[in-house]
């Protein structure tokens, strides 16, 4: 398992590496000169103009630019952003980071899990009438035109109906005497979300062992009255209660965009694994399963389902990179100021240390995704440790 | 001779997989909607040529057409909801008019009159089948125009990937070695590129028409995961008796490589190219949805046109202007997915029911 992550990682490396050479000689083959902007932006005063030529060394020949360019990648030095003058590329990512992380993190579990659960239920119940209507219903949301279906839902939800705020990450009147920031807000919302999806993460892998259905299910519907409960203390008392206003107005701004990409991202999962479950259905071992006198939920779930688990899990893979590509869009229709929005505002006011810093930062991130993915992907699958290993 | 008898067995396979497909559902409904698609796409031009179609009125691009429609003039209440209307946004309906913006005007009319005036967006009618947009442009035709654009788009960038991915990919089975191990990274590398974003960044610098997006989305579809795909499969071909006994009998490694890896994966390569086209479309829609291609007009720019004007939130009043490009998009995505998935029942046994 070592050997093969590590083998994993060099290579990743030098992906990574070879990411960042291209990324640099896209920007760089922009007609004319990829800065000609810096020289009409009058917002930049001269010393930053200096900095920018000095930090990208535009008056240095190609390969010394980009030797450079890796260099003050690691360094995280981009120079100014032109349109956000003072601040730099690397601030507004810090900023924006966390909240495309959280959104699309919980999207991404979300999804995943009841993709999985309903391309279950679907092999399962093959050929019934339920089936045929959860099946259009699944390539209608993996087909729909994503930013037209973001918008219905916007105007159903958040105008007609009014649950639900139309797009923006806060409500600016409710913050005008807040003793915090937003993003010390936010980054207190990011913590207890990580800590209590990591208890109920435990709670579920402690019940697994549980024989008996019924009992398991009881013990997680236990153990999740019981995480209610503490995150209810925590949110009464201290300086959690000062919060929690403040963070129910971030929160209460999440479910739509949240709801949204679920409602679109879980159907791939689940037309493939309604796949995968059927071709392991066929297999000789659900027969014997079946043969033995196992409950018909017991050879769902224990047999069959955790072999149609795996392709599962590689397409996993790739749907955390569509899913990052798709921030974009959502970002842009829900108006959440995360990096996609930042990527499309920097490439469409053509402030390239942005668009480039956002773009390198966004492969990054699909790149960890990525690794995370092939280990976890290994660790589940012992014949690929194996074959790597020997 | 044997040509023939060749050709016998072509025909008796096409026919046999004919019969598998028709037999799933879904590959049927998905192939029906693409045929009505590409339908409305071939009927344009024919309706321009044979002159039943004027360019001047129904020119997806600068057609325009003023229709004078009779309009209820009515008295929007001061305080809502009443029996009629609901909300604000409900009065006047597409068929009334406000006697108060009449007289804002200097017009003379009571309630109850009718009121005859060129109206943009037009409802739906007789002569424009799905109403007109704000600047008096045929709906339909703008349609029609979008399905020419998507089936341009995702036929050219589909054969373009598959072709790309076909190669590679039997070539990476069968060379193995170095080969492999670059295509593999290769492969990776264009995997973790954020797709979106990157066609941004094409776009900012690039004026992308049709077919430059066409060979772009292939090229990155090509090079990503069907090599991957496509090369696992070879590899299941490459250690297949036949292959050893064309090599026996003295094959080249070319020839072996083309004639009998490459019509064996052949069908896998044919399944990812109708999956390929519903990437295809999508991407081409959201880019002109949100302005950055360099198009007169596509269901994505419909769409964009009906955002930026305002008409989104204005629910199921000007459905037209709405619901007709989004679900254009959604069907024919749906619809070459739904091939697809037919094709696999075909070319995967596993799957079949029995």
């Amino acid at each position: 398992m070592l050997t093969y992550t590590i083998k994993r990682f060099f290579e990743m490396v030098i992906v990574f590496f070879l990411f960042l050479v291209i990324s640099y000689l896209l920007f760089n083959a922009i007609p004319g000169n990829a800065f000609s902007s810096l020289l009409l932006n009058p917002l930049l005063p001269p010393e930053a103009y200096q900095k920018t030529i000095e930090a990208f060394g535009l008056d240095k020949p190609l390969l010394e630019r980009l030797q450079l360019y890796i260099v003050n990648f690691f360094k995280g030095d981009f120079g100014y952003s032109y349109t956000y003058y003072p601040r730099t590329p690397i601030d507004l990512i810090s900023e924006r980071l966390p909240r495309t992380l959280m959104l699309f993190s919980i999207v991404n579990i979300v999804a995943f899990y009841t993709g999985f659960l309903v391309g279950k239920i679907l092999a399962w119940r093959r050929g019934s009438k339920s089936e045929t209507w959860i099946t259009i219903g699944s390539v209608f949301s993996y087909t729909v035109f994503y930013p037209w279906f973001a918008l219905m839902m916007l105007w159903f939800f958040g105008y007609k109906l009014d649950w639900f705020p139309l797009g923006k990450f806060l409500v600016p009147e409710k913050w005008y005497d807040s003793p915090y920031s937003s993003d010390e807000v936010f980054y207190t919302l990011i913590l207890f979300t990580t800590v209590l999806s990591f208890l109920l993460f435990l709670v579920f892998i402690i019940t697994r062992g549980i024989e008996s259905i019924h009992n398991r299910r009881n013990a997680r519907l236990f153990g999740l009255v019981v995480l209610l409960f503490i995150s209810a203390i925590y949110w009464t008392n201290g300086e959690a209660e000062l919060k929690r206003f403040y963070a129910a107005d971030i929160a209460y701004h999440m479910i739509l965009p949240t709801f949204t990409v679920t409602l679109v991202a879980f159907a791939g999962t689940a037309l493939l694994t309604r796949t995968t479950m059927m071709e392991v259905l066929k297999d000789d071992y659900i027969l014997t399963a079946r043969a033995k006198g196992l409950s018909q939920k017991r050879v769902r779930d224990r047999h069959a389902a955790r072999t149609a688990l795996l392709p599962v899990v590689t397409s996993f893979i790739f749907t955390i990179i569509t899913i990052i590509d798709g921030s974009v869009l959502t970002e842009s229709i829900f108006s959440w100021p995360g990096m996609g929005q930042l990527i499309l505002e920097a490439v469409v006011q053509e402030d390239i240390p942005l668009a480039m810093a956002t773009f390198s930062f966004i492969g990054v991130l699909a790149l960890i995704a990525h690794f995370i993915a092939d280990i976890s992907y290994a660790f589940l699958d012992p014949r690929i440790r194996i074959k790597s290993e020997s | 001779m044997e040509n023939q008898e060749l050709e016998n067995g072509l025909k008796a396979k096409f026919k046999k997989n004919w019969r598998l497909f028709k037999q799933s559902k879904l590959g049927m409904t998905g192939l029906t909607i693409v045929i009505f698609f590409g339908f409305l796409a071939i009927l344009q031009p024919l309706l321009f040529l044979t002159n039943i179609w004027d360019e001047g009125t129904y020119h997806p691009v600068v057609g325009y057409d003023s229709e004078q429609i009779s309009r209820t003039v009515v008295e929007c209440p001061d305080e809502y909801p009443t029996e009629k209307y609901n909300t604000k946004e409900d009065c006047p309906r597409v068929d009334e008019v406000n006697i108060r913006y009449l007289k804002a005007f200097g017009i003379d009319a009571e309630v109850g009159d009718s009121y005859l005036s060129n109206v943009q967006p037009a409802p739906p009618s007789s002569r424009h089948l799905l109403g007109t947009d704000s600047l008096g442009r045929d709906i339909f035709s703008q349609l029609m125009e979008g399905s020419q654009v998507a089936f341009l788009l995702g036929l050219i960038s589909a054969i373009i990937g598959v072709g790309i991915s076909t190669l590679l990919g039997t070539a990476a089975a069968f060379y193995g070695g170095k080969l492999d191990t670059y295509l593999m990274r290769q492969s990776d590398l264009v995997l973790m590129l954020p797709s979106l974003p990157f066609l941004f960044i094409i776009s900012a610098f690039a004026e992308l028409k049709v077919w430059h997006l066409a060979v772009v989305l292939g090229t990155l579809g090509g090079l990503g995961g069907s090599v991957i795909t496509i090369k696992s499969q070879a590899l299941q071909v490459k250690v297949k008796p036949f292959v050893d006994s064309a090599r026996i009998t003295g094959g080249s490694k070319r020839r072996i490589m083309f004639s009998h890896i490459l019509p064996n994966v052949a069908p896998l390569a044919l399944l990812y190219m109708v999956f390929s086209v519903t990437g295809a479309i999508a991407s081409e829609s959201v880019l002109s949805f949100l302005g950055l291609l360099n198009i007169d007009m596509s269901w994505g720019i419909m769409i964009y046109l009906s955002q930026t004007e305002g008409f989104i939130f204005t629910g199921l009043k000007y459905w037209w202007l709405i619901i007709p490009a989004g679900l254009a998009v959604t069907l024919l995505a749906g619809g070459f997915y739904l091939v697809g998935r037919g094709l696999d029942d075909v070319f995967n046994p596993r799957l079949r029911r029995r």
